[in-house]
């Protein structure tokens, strides 16, 4: 437990002096503000542009505040969870190539306490991130578009915060088996993109953690209630016990670059 | 009194199909300092990979012995400095000794007195507040020692601590580890002979592998080292065609010349070097130096890796 806090007092350093829980905090917040915003002005962002034919009017229906909800989280879904990769791919293996790992690992300390310090991390900055963002975004539909059902929405935001845990749980795995940040990124990006597109033609009984995102904008925008969602959470969460069980494993087995 | 602390028995390491380490036998004994010698890509990082557990051997066995039993963990009773270190660039000397005292196990009080005592020891009292990304490469080698020995280990194991050091900063870690050896046993590994001989009192010589040559120095010396003259003459033309042929001469059992300066085994130093200087007096050549002597740490190490 002692190794444990150590190592994750130490990740809260490295994280902040390289001013990581300043940018991805920021660019969710950002990511979050920027639909209803945009949402709101679109009209008059069109007629100022001027281009249009005259006597022709567009009417654009004003979307509810569900729905834009519903297109923050599709935002939070391509930049934010490239913007999440891309700065923890190389929480394990960036160690582990420069060889510090070599000085920290001949030292009496428990792996376990060291993958689990890189979990926590993790999953500290996502769920920070994700919960300045939706917070932004959610105060910005109220003020702008209109009302956001309470109970829906918080229920959409933790599957999807689900979600998010998931995809930093599988960078984390990569990470501890591949060498090239690159190569981390790419298949960790990859598989959750796969993941949430083969919810369209999958059965919902597959309960694959690809459908979270999907349930939780169907949280937002459906008339009637999503199933299958307890199940996609259930098997969400035993897929990051196992990433964590197989990446301890592989600190443990592989403590240097050789 | 001599207690063993490390023993190692017919200890391997395989890379896929390479062998790179081929059953080497040996132990340490407590107080002493032991030199790994050997040649690039001899095996000298990978033996110590696995005796520090960064590295899974092949085969064989590592026994640390602690007051006469071996323990399973290592870690608590060794300090490692890998052959490059690397740290976190973007935390000060001080806080990476910090971090590493007190996951060897100190308390922060325990680690905060060691971190202040070993930057002094190290000289880096004043640079310890600066980000170790500003560092140079002598001052990093420093500070990896520095946290080697923060936990008082029983044995250090340094895989080339001074090969990056200029020859003040060397002399530093010398004296350092002379300090040390007071209290801790040491072992590392060097190609830089001169080292070896000035501190060790025992000599591991590796090629490929495999050992080429262990024991004392002592022993070492007895056994191996040869008479030896080392002669220099003038720059002009009579005087090196005197020194090709003061090399054919019949007392001379084995010659190596580069330019003016030869070196020459012989049977007996003192019949030899009057007979040479007599020779070049009557030749009316300049001999710039002649010195008599035994064959050193590093004629050895050569006749080793070539043979
Ligand atoms: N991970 C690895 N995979 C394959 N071969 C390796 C690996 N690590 C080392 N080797 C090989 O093992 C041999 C010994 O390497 P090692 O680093 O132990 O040499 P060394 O004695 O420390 O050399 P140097 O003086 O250059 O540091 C080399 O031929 C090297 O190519
Ligand atoms: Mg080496």
């Amino acid at each position: 437990m002692r190794q444990f806090l150590l190592f994750f007092r130490k990740e809260m350093l490295e994280m902040g002096r390289s001013f990581k829980w300043l940018w991805v905090p920021l660019v969710f917040l950002m990511l979050g503000i920027m639909q209803p915003v945009v949402t709101r002005f679109m009209p008059v962002i069109l007629e100022s542009s001027g281009n249009m034919p005259k006597g022709m009017t567009i009417t654009i229906d004003p979307p509810s505040g569900m729905e834009v909800m519903a297109q923050t989280l599709g935002q939070f879904n391509s930049v934010g969870l490239m913007i999440l990769v891309l700065s923890i791919m190389t929480l394990i293996s960036g160690e582990r190539q420069s060889g510090v790992s070599q000085m920290i690992f001949a030292k009496p300390v428990s792996y376990l306490s060291y993958a689990a310090a890189k979990w926590a991390i993790m999953l500290s900055l996502v769920t920070a991130s994700f919960v300045l963002g939706y917070a932004g975004a959610w105060y910005y539909t109220v003020q702008m578009i209109g009302s956001v059902e309470t109970a829906a929405a918080l229920k959409a935001a933790l599957l999807y915060m689900l979600w998010l845990w998931f995809t930093g749980s599988l960078t984390l795995f990569m990470s501890s088996l591949m060498n090239s940040a690159a190569g981390i990124a790419f298949v960790s990006l990859g598989a959750a993109i796969l993941l949430s597109m083969a919810s369209t033609w999958l059965p919902r009984y597959a309960y694959s953690p690809g459908f979270l995102p999907e349930i939780s904008v169907q949280w937002l925008q459906a008339s009637e209630k999503p199933t299958g969602d307890l199940g996609a959470a259930i098997l969400c969460l035993m897929c990051m016990i196992f990433f964590f069980m197989i990446a301890a494993y592989q600190v443990k087995i592989r403590k240097s670059n050789v | 009194m001599t207690r063993t602390l490390l023993q190692v028995r017919d200890l391997s390491k395989r890379f896929r199909e390479r062998e790179v380490v081929k059953g080497i036998t040996f132990s340490i004994a407590e107080g002493s300092c032991a030199a790994l010698l050997g040649p690039n890509g001899a095996g000298k990082t990978t033996t110590i990979r696995m005796l520090t557990g960064l590295l899974q051997p092949s085969g064989g066995s590592i026994k640390l012995l602690i007051n006469g039993s071996p323990t399973t963990d290592r870690r608590p009773y060794i300090g490692f400095l890998p052959q490059m270190p690397v740290f976190y660039p973007w935390m000060t000397g001080a806080e990476f000794l910090l971090y590493a005292g007190e996951l060897a196990g100190l308390t922060n009080r325990e680690a905060k007195r060691e971190t202040g005592e070993w930057l002094e020891a190290v000289g880096l009292r004043d640079e310890g507040k600066r980000r170790i990304g500003g560092y140079s490469g002598g001052m990093k080698q420093r500070l990896g020692l520095a946290q080697a020995l923060i936990h008082r280990p029983k044995l250090l194991i340094l895989d080339e601590p001074v090969s990056a050091l200029d020859p003040t900063g060397r002399k530093d870690v010398l004296t350092l580890l002379q300090r040390i050896r007071r209290e801790t046993t040491v072992l590392f590994s060097t190609h830089v002979l001169h080292d070896a001989e000035e501190i060790c009192d025992e000599i591991l010589m590796i090629r490929s592998g495999a050992i080429a040559l262990q024991g004392s120095l002592e022993h070492v010396r007895r056994t191996h080292s040869e008479p030896v003259i080392r002669l220099e003459v003038g720059e002009d033309e009579a005087s090196r065609s005197w020194l090709t042929a003061a090399c054919s001469k019949n007392f001379v059992i084995h010659s190596e010349v580069s330019g003016r300066r030869a070196k020459l085994r012989v049977e007996n130093v003192e019949q030899a070097s009057l007979a040479l200087m007599a020779d070049a007096a009557s030749r009316r050549i300049m001999i710039r130096s002649l010195e008599a002597g035994r064959s050193t740490l590093e004629d050895l190490f050569l006749k080793v890796v070539q043979s």
